[in-house]
């Protein structure tokens, strides 16, 4: 039966599946088993689009089965087809519902996988709906409880993020994946997340942000006891005299050394633009404030 | 003259002189049963050696061994200082045929062998305390300086050449130590906060590990009930009972045929 022509096998499934007058209910069984043999043999053979089909049928006549599982995961099938024939849209259609179809399996975890599987591969292509799949798959995870699993979404949603120069939303990713680590207390990774934050600020050449990002990091304890966040002060310190040694320096250190990938990079090219400048804006800040002072 | 001659003439002079022979002297008095003289003769050797010893920490470079050299000298003096009461007995002693003077010489000899044992040499002053100078050793009260007093003046704490070079070296080792210490230091770094991430990644495969553990064990209940249905199945199938109701019946069906047999032919 599966050595024959996917081809047939189809015509013959949609034979099944076809009310007419000779038929008035759809044998799903049947037709389903099929639609798989036919999806594997044009997997077999190669043969993408047509294989994409037969597996987006056969996942219907699972869901025809109420078997939602064997459902979603043709459709995942079907949608690792579509991105190897580049159809963005497709992917993401494909994707979103196998997600679907896991959660009304009750099970979450494949759900947000499935998501992270569909910004995986839209990285390049489209970053902006790449982030937002994986905001989706990091709420369903925090939904069920399951933050742990989302620190790597997070890092990677906030790696797109800088890759579009979007600083302040890479932060803010930061900070959340700062959050989900404090619940579910993973101090390390609270403390890389929080000064991962303060160096994007810094990269994004906004000093006021990155100090207000460090006070706000430092009322928590964990923070403020730890490695990174002496680390973190040294590096504002540097910023505020405009040593730009001393700020090579501490991005050569082990502690960021230690961060994601991009985040290194960034910390690398430090300084961005003119350091004394800042100090020239924070100096010029505080004499505003006196005058305020003495006018009052 | 002949060499052999020469020999014989020295042989005869040692033979006349031989009482102002001291190393003689002590052999025979040494052979002789006057406990005293033997004692006495020994503790001489012994003082002997340690003067030699004594002389040889003076040439010695090595600080190690001049240290250990002189700790052996007072050793053997301190043995020396014991011995000097057995002396002092014996010469109480009454000895045949000894002259009142010489009886009272041997005190003498026993004094003056008193001053030559404290006056060897042994880089020690006694009775030099360290008071509580050093803090760490501070347990130890009788730690001996270890120079003699007239060492103190105004030199000694002026810089010579081997102290100078004493101190350069000592630099240059505590850098090197500094830098060594340094790389250990940044490899720690590197291993800590690898570790922390391993700790991390073990913290969120535990929940995971509990879902599968749950999962297994669910799963293998159900394989042994489903065993056990199946045994039960199959020995319902092979029953001995069926299995002899099978056999009577082949046997009637056999009985019967016979007999349809016998009616037809």
């Amino acid at each position: 039966m599966s050595s024959s022509d996917p081809n047939k096998l189809i015509s013959k499934a949609d034979k099944l599946t076809k009310l007419s007058l000779t038929r008035w209910s759809a044998d799903w069984k049947s037709a389903t088993l099929l639609y798989e043999q036919a999806a594997n043999g044009f997997r077999v053979s190669k043969d993408n689009e047509k294989a994409k089909l037969a597996f987006e049928k056969a996942s219907k006549g699972q869901e025809m089965l109420s078997s939602p599982w064997d459902a979603a995961k043709h459709m995942e099938s079907a949608a690792a087809l579509a991105k190897e024939l580049r159809n963005w849209t497709e992917v993401i259609d494909f994707y979103r519902r196998a997600s679907e179809l896991y959660i009304q399996c009750d099970r979450p975890q494949p759900a947000s996988d499935s998501l992270a599987k569909a910004a995986r591969a839209l990285e390049d292509a489209l970053p902006d709906d790449a982030v937002q799949l994986y905001t989706d798959a990091c709420v369903i995870l925090e939904d069920d409880g399951k933050e742990q699993m989302a620190f790597d979404l997070y890092r990677a949603a906030a790696s797109i993020y800088v890759k579009l120069e979007k600083y302040t939303d890479a932060a803010t990713f930061l900070l959340r994946l700062g959050l989900a680590a404090d619940k579910s207390n993973a101090r390390n990774s609270q403390c890389k997340a929080y000064l991962s934050a303060i160096i994007v600020y810094l990269y994004a050449h906004d000093l006021k942000q990155a100090e207000k990002c460090y006070n706000d990091c430092s009322q928590i304890d964990a923070f403020l006891s730890s490695d990174q966040s002496r680390c973190a002060s040294k590096l504002l310190s540097a910023y505020r005299e405009g040593d730009v040694e001393e700020i090579k320096r501490v991005a050569q250190s082990s502690t960021i050394s230690n961060l994601d990938n991009v985040i290194i990079k960034l910390a690398r090219k430090l300084p961005t633009g003119d350091v004394a400048e800042i100090k020239g804006d924070a100096d010029k800040g505080e004499e505003e404030t006196l005058d305020e002072n003495d006018l009052t | 003259m002949t060499v052999i001659d020469i020999l014989f003439r020295v042989d005869e002079i040692c033979k006349k002189y031989e009482r102002y022979d001291p190393e003689r002297q002590r052999e025979a008095s040494a052979s002789a049963d006057d406990a005293f003289a033997r004692l006495y003769t020994s503790v001489e050797d012994d003082i002997d050696k340690a003067l030699e010893k004594a002389e040889k920490v003076y040439t010695e470079k090595n600080r190690a061994a001049a240290v250990a050299l002189n700790a052996e000298v007072r050793r053997t003096k301190a043995r020396l200082m014991e011995e000097v009461p057995k002396l002092q007995k014996l010469a109480k002693k009454k000895v045949k045929g000894l002259s009142k003077e010489e009886q009272e010489t041997r005190f003498e000899l026993v004094l003056a062998i008193i001053e030559s044992i404290k006056a060897i040499p042994d880089g020690s002053t006694p009775g030099v305390h360290q008071t509580g100078g050093r803090g760490t050793s501070s347990s130890d009260k009788n730690i001996k300086f270890d120079s003699s007093e007239e060492c103190f003046e105004s030199d000694f704490y002026s810089h010579s050449e081997e102290s100078d070079q004493f101190r350069n070296e000592y630099e240059l080792r505590r850098k090197k130590q500094d830098e060594g210490l340094d790389v250990i230091s940044e490899g720690l770094d590197k291993l800590k906060n690898i570790a922390l991430d391993m700790n991390e990644e073990l913290d969120r495969q535990v929940p995971l590990m509990d879902e599968i553990d749950k999962k297994v064990d669910q799963t293998t209940s159900d394989l042994r009930k489903n065993n056990v249905r199946l045994k039960e199945t199959i020995n319902q199938v092979r029953s001995s009972r069926n299995f002899c109701i099978d056999i009577v019946l082949i046997f009637i069906l056999l009985g019967i045929a016979l007999y349809l047999y016998n009616v037809l032919a």
